[in-house]
């Protein structure tokens, strides 16, 4: 600033020299007074909500603003009340035209010299355009609520729509908790038959008899305690889909069963003189290998090839470990919306230890650690000291997982591994430039085998 | 008919997209005012304007409201009249009386530059008022 403008505006009063000042700061500013009247309201402020200094000065904040949380969670009413000040909060305001828009808000207190409050100020910036880039970012990893940015997956959410417009049956393939009914669930959503039911049944959890019943139904007097008829997981699926979970876990007499079910698309309800046609769309899942069960002679052969039209293979979380912090982030997401919580997010040593972990139980695993951090955690990051201790007991050898750094050379080694040290395919893996896995695994200091 | 003003404590809720609860306002044969409390029973535009349509709502008188919002409920045949701040009963009674449209009864900012300015049932130098 050059001295002469120094001096034009010691000339201002005090207020207006305030003004100017504020009307600088290309965020919305404004003061408050303890009654929640607006004393001081800059242009940045006025161009977010629409309203022109004169008509928001002497208003209730609340009307100015016109916020979601004004009336239920207001950010200066708790700041007034804890003296606490709130940083960036997410919230949404309406402005003068109608139009919602995503801001982000901070409030402190405003006291004079003498340390007497005076009210307090509220500091917001416009970050509709971080919040559009934020959705296209989430919507090109995430397909009918599943979430992934591995390079198998976003093959899967290409194929999907293909699949599910087709009548075959699928068999989903894929460790315990990596989501097999929610690719089931998808694959209806996505079909013809979307508008109506999908059943699910769980095979492995019943014996043979309440397997049968369950699955086909009964009529009255069947046996001692049919009193009347009892429809079927079939009938309840009728024009729907039938989702079979754990069908690796089926008896051979079942398997009989099923086969006949799936080649003539008809099956005897228990009790029944005739036969009931079904148009039924099926979906088999398993947490096994069916190629292996029927080369030991466990499954056959013959339901095997019924069932396995069309194969999925889910990958286990270890292999997707690119997903860990964007399936973190959507678990608190949906955790803060159902707790009423306002969880920012994990720290770096938090996520490097999620990142180095193994996760037999894979994304329900996940999902069950971000919920006990939860408990544990009342406010701001989630940190170490909230996640389990066998998280800190397992680790790649050689590794710090403490640190981002060792996280990512424990990553980098899996995927190598995977790929028998081939970097280009590794790369490809990864959806990196073979060049840049050249060079982190050289600042990384990774020995490759020669 | 049917009137819902969307109500936080004694006076209009500030933002209806956030509201949650509706004073409904109907008059019975007798000429009398009967007065029920509703709760809003989901955060999804379309369920509310569903719920309201349900209720046999006629008109809604609520505070801030955005666009898809509004344009939801005007689409079920509810005139609605936005951007209204003020205690339940005056505004009750200003609507009653034809005065809704006044400066007083409007949101800050939200008086005579409405987007609806100069079409359907808006009065002159009012905002948005009573889009349907």
């Amino acid at each position: 600033m050059k001295a002469g403008q120094t001096r034009s505006l010691s000339s201002f009063d005090r207020g207006g020299e305030y003004n100017i000042i504020l009307d600088s700061i290309a965020d919305g500013v404004f003061t408050v007074d303890r009654d929640w009247r607006i004393t001081s309201f800059n242009r940045a402020a006025e161009k977010i909500t629409g309203v022109s200094r004169d008509q928001a000065v002497g208003q209730l904040c609340k009307d100015v603003l016109k916020a979601d949380i004004c009336e239920k969670n207001c950010c200066l009413r708790a700041t007034m009340k804890t003296g606490a000040p709130i940083v960036n909060k997410k919230v949404c305001i309406i402005d003068a035209q109608g139009r919602r828009l995503p801001i982000s808000i901070s409030t402190a207190l405003l006291r004079d010299r003498k340390g007497a409050l005076l009210g307090a100020v509220e500091t917001f910036r416009d970050i509709s355009v971080e919040e559009d880039l934020r959705k296209t970012i989430n919507a090109k990893y995430s397909f009918a609520d599943i979430i992934s940015k591995n390079h198998r997956m976003l093959r899967l959410f290409d194929i999907l729509p293909d699949i599910a417009e087709s009548a075959s049956t699928v068999l989903i393939e894929g460790e315990s908790g990596t989501g097999k009914e929610l690719i089931a669930r998808a694959i209806h959503h996505l079909s013809p038959r979307k508008r109506q039911p999908f059943v699910a049944v769980n095979c492995g959890a019943l014996p043979d008899t309440l397997l049968e019943s369950e699955l086909f139904g009964y009529k009255a007097g069947a046996f001692t305690d049919a009193k009347k008829d009892k429809p079927g997981r079939f009938l309840l699926a009728e024009n729907g889909t039938l989702f079979f979970d754990e069908i690796g876990d089926i008896t051979p007499a079942m398997q009989v069963k099923l086969l006949r079910v799936v080649q003539e698309k008809s099956y005897e309800p228990l009790g029944a003189a005739q036969s009931v046609e079904h148009n039924v769309r099926l979906i088999a899942a398993t947490n096994k290998n069916l190629e292996d069960l029927v080369r030991q002679g466990r499954f056959r052969e013959d339901l095997y090839y019924r069932i396995n039209v069309f194969k999925i293979t889910l990958p286990p979380l270890r292999d997707r470990l690119e997903d860990i912090p964007l399936l973190a982030e959507h678990f608190i997401a949906r955790f803060n919306t159902l707790q009423q919580k306002e969880i920012t997010g994990i720290s770096s040593e938090a996520m490097a230890a999620l990142i180095t972990y193994t996760y037999p139980g894979n994304i329900r695993e996940l999902a069950n650690m971000i919920e006990r951090a939860f408990i544990l955690c009342k406010n701001g990051l989630i940190e170490k000291k909230h996640l389990p201790e066998s998280l800190f007991t397992q680790g790649a050898p050689g590794v710090d997982p403490a640190s981002l750094k060792g996280a990512t050379s424990s990553y980098l080694l899996t995927a190598l591994r995977q790929n028998n040290w081939n970097r280009l395919k590794t790369a490809r893996q990864l959806g990196m430039h073979k060049s840049t896995l050249y060079r982190k695994i050289k600042s990384l200091g990774i020995s490759l085998p020669k | 008919m049917k009137i819902a003003l969307s109500v936080w404590k004694d006076c209009i809720s500030t933002v209806f997209d956030a509201a949650d609860q509706l004073l409904v306002v109907d008059k019975d044969i007798e000429g009398t005012f009967k007065r029920t409390s509703v709760r809003i029973n989901s955060a999804d535009g379309s369920a509310r304007a569903l719920q309201l349509k349900e209720m046999g709502i006629g008109v809604l008188i609520c505070g801030a409201i955005s666009r898809p919002q509004e344009a939801a409920i005007s689409a079920s045949g509810i005139t609605v009249y936005p951007f209204v701040r003020g205690p339940i009963q005056e505004i009750l009674d200003a609507y009653l009386d034809g005065r809704l449209h006044l400066e007083t009864f409007a949101l800050p900012g939200c008086y005579g530059q409405g987007r609806d300015a100069g079409r359907g049932r808006r009065r002159a130098g009012t905002c948005r008022r009573g889009s349907s």
